[in-house]
């Protein structure tokens, strides 16, 4: 069974010079986040200067002082991914994602010689433009491990059938990816290849170092039995309002969407899904096109739902002429009926929630349905993040957990106002008067001083030092005001 | 009816308004049984004792509150406790909210520390009037949200008459901060409360080492529709920022005084 490995070595590596082609210059070091992050990969240079991952940026920037530090982005890296894996489509019938970086594409069946499926899948990913400079290794062997280390041993390796075992044995065994502490372990034993590890008889290895390791010896005797697992196919279903007149009033509109959901959905039902996306595109007599991609709360196959969402987003949008074709998508599809929950009790209903999301983004535009997270930060301004409002958490878990302790005190509230400079009097070095009003008491500085290591480390200006002072005015408004550079700044309210 | 029978259980009671429900359906096809639904289901408890016993039980729903002083009277102090209500059940509450107002944005870690479950807070940045007719109206038309605060802003009557109509189909606790309420928004609120900030208390020395320890504030029922307006309900507020014991205060600035220079310093004041 032929099989081709596509990897991109050091894959958010790669990307992140991919995205930003001026961090070629330096060695690199992706990060998950700026604040208090660990590194999750390294380049070569990086990694010859000691850095590693899993330490903190701090370490790693210790190691390599002149390192440039990126920021992973996993939305950009997968959405890259797919698209590679889609030009891939093209060589194969059958392509495994094995990880982000590693795809199989299993060519039996497919006419040519060993070369020319290396020819054809190279062909397939000069395709596409939009991964042009990224560096590929392919490698084609009998099995997906042999495929795969192959890969990463040399571009363009060829294992043929029977050569599995002789190509393994002088690696590594880094090449099985074991943890450091086994790989340890063996080399006290004597061994440090793979030829030496398929040498060792298999009865004994595996009663030694347990279950797992049935594996890793086969891997090193080049076998590995495992099936490409093809990637599970986009399916869409979709329906289609054309040549039927044209709509000129809401109410056509509105008749005829509801008619081709009604039939969507069926379509979907009938086919035993639930859709949890919907992309309708709407079709004008002056040739506009206009899309609108709807997210559902939770997956459906319920015509109305499908029908009340679209119709809130329509409410929104204004047609320059008459209607002349409607097409709706119904993707994102789910196995199953509609799922219902014999805990739900008063939780709110997530369709109705959902249709209520719809319309404010409608009316508003979106990111106007947020919902507040708290995260870690020094300051109040960077303890909050807001992300868009989900009814995917809104289905009450299962024990409630027991609600908090009556009592008889209400909580202090700071608002967060809009910061603006204000004019503050000084007597002895702390706030007098803001703004003409007398202060009655004060309470501070509180000193923050901080990003000044982003510069030394990435280059990016970020460092902030203020000092913060609640003042009691003599009105009883209760306000935090912060002085920064001998600037002094409104920032916010107890109420 | 009722009221001639003194020691009627609970469970005898929760009978007979059954057995009358019954009796006056099959009898009067258009009697509600809303009508006969006890007072505590229809009210939205703050858990603040002295503010809900000032109006009779609690909050009303069904009906436009406002929630009126300046900054630092403790209207957001007492609206993060019904926010923590009406999520603390598995419900849902929204916050329409300017931050680009004079008001700004109300800091979620606070309204965490209050006791509001913010995966089931909506929050609605608004910037503009207009912005926020349109979102009350789309959140209230849900019927999914129990308790909505909006800022006070000023509205003309037809839009107040659509948002009083939609709040008492809902259900829903419809509440307006601000330091003042428009003359509309007055006549359309079914209940009005006044809060004014009184003293703030202050724990540690001085300087950095000295922190905001509670604020007491008075709330004022100005307008009440369903009760007597008039009373007057203290409310302590600590602060939300200390995360072990309470701060034990120990000096405080009373600001109700007719020189608001006066200062007056304690040894302890236990809280």
């Amino acid at each position: 069974m032929p099989i081709v490995c596509a990897l991109v070595p050091s894959y958010k590596v790669e990307i992140a010079r991919h995205f930003e082609p001026r961090l070629r210059a330096r060695p690199l070091i992706v990060a998950d986040r700026l604040e208090r992050g660990h590194v999750i990969a390294v380049d070569d240079k990086a990694f010859l200067r000691g850095a590693r991952t899993g330490m903190t940026l701090v370490q790693a920037g210790a190691c390599v002082p002149r390192a440039a530090v990126a920021v992973d982005d996993p939305g950009r890296n997968r959405a890259l991914w797919e698209r590679i894996l889609d030009a891939l489509d093209a060589a194969s019938p059958l392509v495994e994602d094995a990880a982000e970086g590693t795809a199989l594409l299993e060519m039996r069946g497919i006419p040519g010689s060993h070369e020319r499926w290396l020819t054809s899948v190279r062909t397939a990913l000069a395709s596409d433009g939009a991964f042009a400079g990224l560096t590929f290794a392919l490698a084609l062997a009998e099995n997906k491990f042999v495929a795969r280390t192959a890969a990463r041993v040399r571009d363009g390796s060829i294992v043929r059938p029977g050569e599995e075992r002789a190509f393994l044995a002088p690696l590594s065994l880094y090449a099985l990816d074991l943890d450091e502490r086994v790989v340890e372990r063996l080399r006290l034993l004597g061994i440090k290849t793979l030829g030496e590890l398929a040498s060792l008889p298999h009865g004994p290895f595996v009663r030694r170092f347990g279950p797992p390791s049935a594996r890793w010896h086969a891997y090193a005797g080049g076998v590995d039995d495992e099936p490409v697992i093809p990637r599970p196919r986009r399916l869409v279903i979709d329906g289609a309002l054309y040549g039927e007149g044209t709509a000129e009033r809401e109410e056509q509109l509105l008749f005829a969407l509801r008619s081709l959901v009604a039939r969507v959905a069926g379509d979907v039902a009938s086919a035993g899904k639930r859709c949890g996306f919907l992309r309708l595109r709407i079709e004008c007599e002056d040739g506009e096109r206009l899309e609108l991609p709807t997210l559902l709360a939770q997956a459906t196959s319920q015509a109305g739902t499908m029908f009340d969402l679209l119709r809130a987003k329509l409410e929104g949008i204004t047609l320059r002429s008459p209607v002349v074709g409607l097409l709706l998508g119904a993707e994102r599809l789910e196995e199953g009926g509609t799922e219902f929950s014999l805990f739900a009790g008063n939780d709110p209903d997530p369709d109705v929630v959902a249709i209520a999301l719809a319309r404010l983004e409608a009316a508003l535009g979106p990111r106007h349905a947020l919902r507040a997270t708290i995260v870690p930060g020094h300051r109040y301004e960077t303890r909050v993040a807001y992300e868009p409002f989900s009814t995917q958490s809104l289905a009450s878990p299962h024990v409630r957990p027991a609600p908090p302790a009556p009592k008889d005190d209400a909580t202090l509230v700071y608002r967060m106002l809009e910061r603006r400079a204000v004019e503050v009097l000084l007597a002895h070095g702390v706030p007098a008067a803001v703004e003409g009003r007398t202060v009655v008491d004060v309470a501070g500085p509180w000193r923050i001083d901080e990003g000044w290591w982003s510069e030394a480390l990435d280059g990016v200006a970020a460092a902030h030092a203020s000092d913060a002072y609640d003042v009691l005015l003599q009105d009883g408004a209760l306000y935090r005001i912060v002085c920064e550079r001998k600037r002094w700044w409104l920032v916010g309210a107890f109420d | 009816m009722l009221s001639r029978v003194p020691d009627l259980s609970p469970e005898r009671r929760r009978e007979t308004l059954a057995d009358l429900r019954a009796s006056l359906s099959a009898g009067h096809p258009g009697a509600t049984p809303e009508a006969f639904t006890p007072a505590s289901e229809r009210l939205v408890r703050s858990g603040l004792s002295e503010l809900d016993n000032a109006l009779g039980g609690g909050f009303p729903r069904g009906v436009i509150v406002t929630l009126e002083g300046p900054q630092g009277s403790g209207r957001s102090s007492v609206l993060g406790r019904l926010l923590a209500t009406a999520t603390a059940g598995g419900g849902l509450a929204a916050l329409i909210e300017a931050p680009a107002g004079p008001d700004g944005a109300l800091y979620p870690p606070s309204l965490a520390a209050a006791g509001v479950d913010l995966a089931r807070l909506l929050v609605v940045p608004v910037c503009d009037t207009p912005g926020v007719a349109r979102a009350v109206d789309v959140v209230l038309r849900a019927a999914a949200f129990g308790v909505i605060a909006i800022p006070a802003v000023a509205l003309p009557a037809t839009a107040w008459t659509r948002l009083a109509g939609l709040t008492h189909r809902t259900g829903a606790l419809l509440i307006a901060l601000g330091e003042t309420a428009s003359d509309e928004l007055r006549y359309f609120a079914s209940v009005r409360v006044r809060l004014q900030p009184q003293r703030v208390r202050w724990a540690g020395g001085s300087g950095p080492f000295c922190a905001l320890a509670e604020s007491d504030v008075t709330a004022t029922i100005l307008k009440h529709k369903r009760a007597a307006p008039g009373k007057i309900a203290r409310i302590a507020c600590t602060t939300f920022e200390c995360a072990g014991p309470p701060l034990v205060a120990l000096r405080e600035r009373v600001l109700d005084a007719p020189s608001m220079q006066r200062f007056v310093r304690r040894t302890v004041v236990a809280v």
